[in-house]
């Protein structure tokens, strides 16, 4: 066999296909619309590209620091599968000269092909930000928490991974109506990427992944 | 709204993606050069592996699965006296997933000479798609290929009792799948598989880290790990320990350890990968092991 089967989508990719949501809560009421696209990078051929998935997100502003969410994958969609992610951004602590505002994100990932194949995994996410200058842009920094709940997988096997963890660094630019965000995320590092048919290019060679996303939000 | 119809719609029709396809990593050929092939191939075999050339014909063969109404043709070498295949013992070699019979022609040159030159016949064929073979792989194409090669055989003369299949890789599929079920042309008796891979959900599960139902992105049925279950013919299983491709403790420990037959035996061969079970392990040693399992099981 080569390295081309299975390129397009298992990946360590299932838990990395989208950057953070919402890391600085909506305006009370505000509503969001968020398109990102990115994902781990691969080897393709002779080139090195980032998985092309696309997830759509929903936002809306419960209050000044609380904003809900809705994801869709739309790539897992192409694949016949409900993928859809609910939660939620909760800002604990305000910015205050150079400490960063603190945000955290619990969420429920689902994924659906048919009544044999179906799977939820929590995540939690922490966030820590900087905003800065008059449009109110910032960095960001956090840790992503994705939690396997199956004790076995195929034939039995035991379920090694239960909690997999990845850190992004990322930036967002402010506007009024918009926000533009890029963010790199450091996959699963403590996972081997090894004797997989999935050829991941990331610094840490052949530990986890490295991941870019762009993201584009419109606010209204 | 029309945002929302437009999106929901994409949604719907554009639900029948599957990864399906990327097993076959196939090449086309305007021709076969075989033993003058000069592309890329795992190993090259000096002139002690030397076929003569009347020992290799290469040859179509019509392929039919039984609901197809018609049949494709595809291409098949075999090295051996043809004439002899009525005693002769035939191992019918079951390629990877890429390229063509001018990349594994190195490896079926290799069996030829098991135990001594041409002891063993050896039978290979370029699946649907690959090299000049007509049509498009698949996982039905897969059997219903491997199966025209062995009616071939059979009408040369062939018996089950000497009929020994080989499996590399994709290859595994077929040979494990026709081993497994006594519905094709002949019913091998003894199977070896190089670097099995289970089953696709676990080719999913190790991709993604997680218990992911394969489902999820294949409909690939092909599950060597559930019919090596009904193998009760001689198993032998060889597989590299440090196969970076398909891992030895999720896949081919898997099939070797759910057979249930009258005999096993398993060949770890440390240091090797995917593809370099034969360089690593010396070419005679490797042939020793195929050759005394074919002759002793």
């Amino acid at each position: 066999m080569y390295k081309r089967l299975f390129i397009a989508f298992c990946c360590l990719s299932i838990y990395s296909c989208a950057p953070s949501h919402f890391v600085k809560p909506l305006e009370k009421k505000q509503h969001a619309a968020n398109v990102s696209l990115g994902g781990p990078l691969i080897k393709f051929g002779t080139a090195t590209i980032p998985i092309p998935f696309i997830t759509a997100t929903y936002g809306y502003g419960i209050d000044s620091t609380l904003t809900g969410f809705a994801s869709v994958n739309v790539t897992s969609a192409l694949y016949g599968n409900v993928q859809l992610e609910l939660g939620a951004t909760k800002q604990l602590l305000k910015q205050k000269n150079y400490w960063p505002a603190v945000s955290f994100n619990p969420v429920v990932n689902f994924i659906y092909h048919d009544k044999n194949a179906y799977k939820i995994y929590p995540q939690l996410d922490l966030n820590a930000f900087w905003e800065y200058g008059k449009r109110k842009n910032f960095f960001y920094i956090g840790v992503d928490n994705w939690f396997e709940l199956s004790s076995k997988k195929a034939f039995d096997l035991k379920q090694q991974n239960k909690w997999l963890v990845s850190s992004m660094i990322g930036h967002t630019f402010n506007g009024k109506k918009w926000n533009f965000n890029i963010e790199a995320k450091v996959i699963a590092p403590h996972l081997s990427n090894k004797d997989i048919v999935v050829d991941y290019q990331t610094p840490l060679r052949d530990k986890g992944a490295f991941g870019i996303y762009f993201g584009y939000t419109r606010k209204f | 709204m029309k945002r929302i119809i437009l999106f929901v719609t994409i949604i719907l029709l554009s639900s029948c993606l599957r990864l399906d396809d990327n097993l076959f990593n196939e090449s086309k050929l305007s021709e076969y050069k075989l033993e003058n092939y000069t592309g890329e191939v795992d190993f090259r075999l000096d002139y002690n592996y030397a076929i003569p050339d009347s020992m290799v014909h290469l040859f179509t063969l019509p392929s039919q699965a039984s609901d197809e109404s018609s049949a494709t043709t595809i291409y098949a070498v075999y090295i051996g006296n043809i004439s002899e295949i009525t005693t002769d013992t035939v191992i019918m070699y079951c390629h990877g997933n890429k390229d063509h019979m001018d990349f594994y022609w190195q490896r079926a040159k290799l069996l030829a000479n098991t135990k001594n030159k041409n002891r063993f016949g050896v039978m290979m064929i370029d699946y649907r798609g690959y090299g000049m073979s007509e049509g498009k792989p698949s996982e039905k194409a897969l059997y219903a290929d491997v199966d025209a090669a062995l009616k071939w055989l059979k009408n040369k003369g062939l018996t089950n009792d000497r009929l020994v299949m080989y499996g590399f890789s994709m290859g595994t599929a077929p040979a494990t799948k026709i081993t497994a079920n006594n519905n094709y042309s002949l019913f091998p008796a003894k199977l070896l598989l190089e670097a099995p891979f289970a089953s696709a959900e676990v080719m999913v599960q190790d991709g993604s880290g997680l218990a992911l139902p394969g489902s999820t992105v294949t409909d690939l049925q092909i599950n060597n790990g559930e019919e090596i279950k009904k193998v009760q013919q001689p198993f032998f299983w060889i597989h590299g320990e440090n196969d970076d491709f398909l891992s030895i403790n999720t896949h081919g420990s898997v099939v070797y350890n759910n057979y249930q037959g009258t005999y096993k035996e398993q060949h770890r061969i440390p240091g090797a990968e995917h593809s370099t079970i034969q360089t690593v392990m010396g070419f005679s040693n490797y042939l020793n092991a195929v050759g005394d399992f074919i002759c002793t099981h």
